[in-house]
C-alpha cells in the first residue's frame, strides 16, 4: 500500500520505444529517433525519450527565442562593461530597460531602448512561432487544440504587459524591463503607481483563479494519486466506465462536500481556471492607466475600502492650509545638476510629467519643468 | 571513513542553502510597536539588542570636555573681532564659548588649526583668515544651522533645534552625505526638485491629468527607500501601504517628514550648493559635485537623529538658535577695513 504513497513514480514501463502514432506530412521532421529509456526521467515521468518534433516553426522559433535572449544578455554584459564576473555577480540586478518616456512609441535610439524593443520584437516572434507549432502539432495528431489555446491565454498577458498597453499609454517605457530583479520592481512600482491593484476587481480575479488552479490542482492529483491502487491513475477508462476508483473518488467529494466534478469534468475546471487566470490578470492590467488611474480611490468610490478609525495624533506643529499639496514630480530632469552645470549625454527633458512651476522657498528663482506628453 | 554520500551531500548543500539564506536574517525576538488602527499593519519593528549598540554609541560620543555652560550677554562691541560675518550676535565670552563648543563637534582632534589658519613663518594664527577652505564652509554651516534653527521648527523642534554635533558627531566630515550620481539621480528630489507624488487624484484616467511615468514611479520608490533606511523605518511608520498617498490616513511623522524634505532642499540650495567653488578636489563627488545633504545626514540611520541625546540640541547655543549678522569690524571712529 505505501509504494502507491510515494512522490516518485513507483512503476516503470522499459520496453521497445514507441515511435508514436502515424501522421501526414510529419514523419520525416521527426529529429532524434526514439532514443530509448531513462531511468531517472522514469521515476518522474515517462521513461521514453523523444522522438522529438521541429518542423520550421520550430527551428524559426528557436532562433528568434535565441537571438532575443542573446540581446538581453549581452546589453546587460555591456551594462557592466563587459566584466564576466561583475556580470555573474550582479545578475539578479541588471536590467534591460524599456526607452524612457520621452522617446514615446517612436523608434528609440541605441542605450535608449533599442535594444530593449529589438529583444522584445524577437521574443514576441518566437513565441507566436511556437504557439502555432503547438497548434499545428495537435492538429496532426488529431487532437484538439487546448494546450495552444491556453497558452494563448498567457500570451495574451504578455502582449499586454509589453505590447497593447503601451500602446494605448502612448510610451513604450511604460512597458515590463527584462531582468530578474527589474522586472519585480517593476511590478511594486506599477501597483504603486496606480493606486494599489489589489483594489482592481480584475486583479481579484486573476487571484482566485490563480490560487483556484492550485487547490485544483491539488484536489485532483490527491484524489487520483489516492486511488492509484485501484486503477484511479486511468483517468479516460474511468470517464465512460467508471470502476471503483472513480466511485470511491466521487463519493469521498459527495461526502466532505456534497458535490463532485467527474473523471472528465475536474480537468475543464482545471483548463478553466488556468486559463481565466491570465486572462483576467491581462484584462486588469490592460485598463490600469488606460481607463482606471488609482484603484484605490476608484475602490473608495465603489464601496471596496474600508475606512478605519482616526488614530493619530496632529502634528505638533499644525499643518497649514495647503501644506500638504505637493506637485507631480515628473521624472527626475535632465536640466543642468545644480552646481556643476549640464550634463554631457543628457536628452530632454521627459515628456510624460506635469507642467509645472516650482517656486524653490526662499530663492528668487523658479524653476520651470516643462513638458507635455503628446498622446 | 567518511564518504561523500548521497545523503551526506544533501545535507551539507541543505545546510550551506540554510547559512546562505539566512545570513541576511537577525535573530527573533523583535520589538514591533503598533502605530495605526489595529490589524492595518502599520508597525514599526526594532531589533531591540541592535538598538541598544546604536543608542550606546551615541552615548559615548558625547563630548566629554570643552562644553561650558551658557554665557550669553549683549553682543561684542564693534571693533573686537575682524571678519566675523555671521556670528556677530554674541558677546565676546558666547563666542568664545561657541569656538570651544565647535572644535569639540567638529574636530576634537585636529583643533583650531582644522579651519583657522596659522602662519607658517611667524607661527602665529591669524583667526580672520579665510586662507583655509574648512573656514569658509563653516561659515555656510553656521548659516545653515541658523536657518534651520529658526526657520523649521516644523521639523526639528522649537524646544530642540539641531547643533552641529547632529550631523558631525565629533568628525570633521558627517558621515551620511551624497553625491549624484547621475543625471536622472532619485535623490535630485534632495536638491531642487519638489515633489515626490506619482498617484492621481481622480479614480478614472479621464478624469484628471496624471500623467507620471511607471519609471517616475520607480524613482519615487528610490527616494522613499533612501528615507527609510536614513531613518531606520520601514514603509509603514508614516504610510498606510494599502493606500501610500492618502494623508488621513497616514502617521503624523509622514507630515513631519514631508517638512523635512523641504528642508533638506532649501538647505541644499542655498548653503551646500552655493559651496561648489569651495570645495577643494577631494571633496567632489564622480560627477564634480559637492556634498550634499539628505535625510541620513542628521539621522544616521535612526528615526529621530542621535535618539534625541540632549547634547545635540541647539538649546543654550545662541550662536546657532538665532539668526546671526556681520560683526561691526570698525570701532567708532576707527576707518581700518578687514581684509
Amino acid at each position: 500500500m505505501a509504494e502507491f504513497q510515494n512522490l516518485l513514480t513507483p512503476i516503470q514501463v522499459h520496453g521497445p520505444p514507441d515511435p508514436g502514432v502515424e501522421s501526414e506530412h510529419s514523419d520525416k521532421n521527426r529529429i532524434f529517433k526514439p532514443g530509448g529509456m531513462n531511468y531517472l526521467l522514469g521515476k518522474i515521468g515517462d521513461a521514453q525519450i523523444g522522438p522529438f518534433y521541429l518542423g520550421w516553426l520550430g527551428i524559426l522559433s528557436l532562433l528568434f527565442g535565441f537571438a532575443a535572449f542573446e540581446i538581453i544578455g549581452f546589453s546587460m554584459l555591456a551594462s557592466v562593461n563587459w566584466d564576466v564576473v561583475e556580470f555573474i555577480r550582479q545578475l539578479p540586478w541588471l536590467s534591460l530597460d524599456p526607452p524612457p518616456p520621452e522617446v514615446g512609441l517612436s523608434i528609440p535610439a541605441y542605450g535608449q531602448g533599442a535594444m530593449w524593443l529589438l529583444a522584445g520584437f524577437f521574443l514576441t516572434v518566437s513565441i507566436l512561432l511556437w504557439w502555432y507549432r503547438m497548434y499545428r502539432r495537435a492538429k496532426q495528431l488529431k487532437m484538439g487544440t487546448h494546450v495552444a489555446w491556453a497558452f494563448a491565454s498567457a500570451i495574451f498577458l504578455y502582449l499586454v504587459l509589453g505590447f497593447f498597453r503601451p500602446i494605448l499609454m502612448g510610451s513604450w517605457g511604460e512597458a515590463v524591463p527584462f531582468g530578474i530583479l527589474s522586472h519585480l520592481d517593476w511590478t511594486a512600482a506599477f501597483s504603486l503607481r496606480y493606486g494599489n491593484l489589489f483594489y482592481n476587481p480584475f486583479h481579484m480575479l486573476s487571484i482566485v483563479f490563480l490560487y483556484g488552479s492550485a487547490l485544483l490542482f491539488a484536489m485532483h492529483a490527491a484524489t487520483i494519486l489516492a486511488t492509484a491502487k485501484m486503477g484511479g491513475e486511468r483517468e479516460i477508462d474511468q470517464i465512460t466506465d467508471p470502476g471503483t476508483a472513480a466511485e470511491r473518488t466521487m463519493i469521498f467529494w459527495r461526502w466532505t462536500m456534497g458535490f463532485n466534478a467527474n473523471m472528465e469534468s475536474i480537468h475543464r475546471w482545471a483548463w478553466w481556471f488556468a486559463v481565466l487566470t491570465t486572462f483576467t490578470g491581462g484584462i486588469g492590467i490592460l485598463i490600469t492607466g488606460p481607463v482606471v488611474d488609482n484603484w484605490y480611490l476608484w475602490g473608495q468610490k465603489h464601496g471596496l475600502v474600508p475606512q478605519y478609525p482616526d488614530v493619530y495624533e496632529q502634528p505638533l506643529v499644525p499643518v497649514q492650509p495647503g501644506e500638504l499639496d505637493a506637485p507631480y514630480l515628473g521624472a527626475p530632469s535632465s536640466d543642468p545638476l545644480p552646481g556643476i552645470g549640464t550634463m554631457e549625454g543628457t536628452g530632454p527633458a521627459p515628456e510624460m510629467m506635469m507642467d509645472v512651476s516650482i517656486p524653490v522657498p526662499g530663492l528668487d528663482q523658479v524653476l520651470t519643468y516643462d513638458a507635455e506628453m503628446g498622446r | 571513513m567518511s564518504r561523500l554520500t548521497p545523503k551526506r551531500l544533501t545535507t551539507g548543500a541543505a545546510l550551506a542553502a540554510v547559512m546562505v539564506f539566512s545570513s541576511a536574517c537577525e535573530r527573533p525576538p523583535v520589538e514591533v510597536v503598533n502605530l495605526g488602527f489595529r490589524g492595518v499593519g502599520m508597525q514599526h519593528v526594532d531589533n531591540p539588542r541592535e538598538l541598544q549598540d546604536s543608542v550606546n554609541a551615541v552615548v559615548e560620543r558625547e563630548p566629554q570636555q570643552g562644553i561650558i555652560p551658557l554665557i550669553g550677554g549683549d553682543p561684542a562691541p564693534p571693533g573686537t573681532y575682524q571678519n566675523v560675518q555671521v556670528l556677530g550676535h554674541l558677546s565676546q565670552g558666547e563666542f568664545n564659548r561657541t569656538m570651544t563648543a565647535i572644535t569639540q563637534w567638529v574636530s576634537p582632534e585636529q583643533g583650531c588649526n582644522y579651519c583657522h589658519y596659522v602662519d607658517p613663518e611667524t607661527g602665529q594664527p591669524n583667526y580672520a583668515s579665510d586662507a583655509i577652505y574648512t573656514k569658509v564652509v563653516s561659515r555656510r554651516m553656521f548659516q545653515m544651522t541658523q536657518e534651520i534653527n529658526q526657520n523649521w521648527s516644523s521639523h526639528v523642534r522649537e524646544d530642540r533645534g539641531v547643533n552641529c554635533m547632529t550631523c558631525h558627531q565629533g568628525q570633521p566630515v558627517p558621515n551620511n552625505y551624497f553625491f549624484f550620481d547621475g543625471p536622472g539621480d532619485p535623490l535630485r528630489n534632495y536638491v531642487d526638485v519638489e515633489g515626490a507624488r506619482v498617484q492621481g487624484t481622480t479614480a478614472l484616467t479621464g478624469e484628471g491629468d496624471n500623467r507620471q511615468s511607471i519609471k517616475q514611479a520607480e524613482y519615487t520608490y528610490s527616494l522613499m527607500m533612501h528615507m527609510s533606511n536614513s531613518l531606520g523605518v520601514n514603509c509603514t511608520y508614516c504610510h498606510n501601504s494599502a493606500r501610500f498617498a492618502d494623508w488621513d490616513e497616514s502617521t503624523p511623522q509622514r507630515v513631519s517628514a514631508l517638512r523635512g524634505l523641504r528642508m533638506i532642499r532649501e538647505q541644499n540650495m542655498q548653503h551646500l550648493v552655493p559651496l561648489q567653488d569651495v570645495w577643494p578636489e577631494n571633496r567632489l563627488g564622480p560627477l564634480g559635485d559637492g556634498p550634499k545633504l539628505s535625510c541620513a545626514s542628521c539621522h544616521n540611520g535612526a528615526y529621530r537623529p542621535q535618539y534625541n541625546a540632549e547634547y545635540t540640541w541647539a538649546t543654550g547655543w545662541p550662536a546657532i538658535t538665532q539668526i546671526g549678522y556681520p560683526h561691526e569690524n570698525s570701532a567708532p571712529g576707527d576707518t581700518a577695513t578687514a581684509n
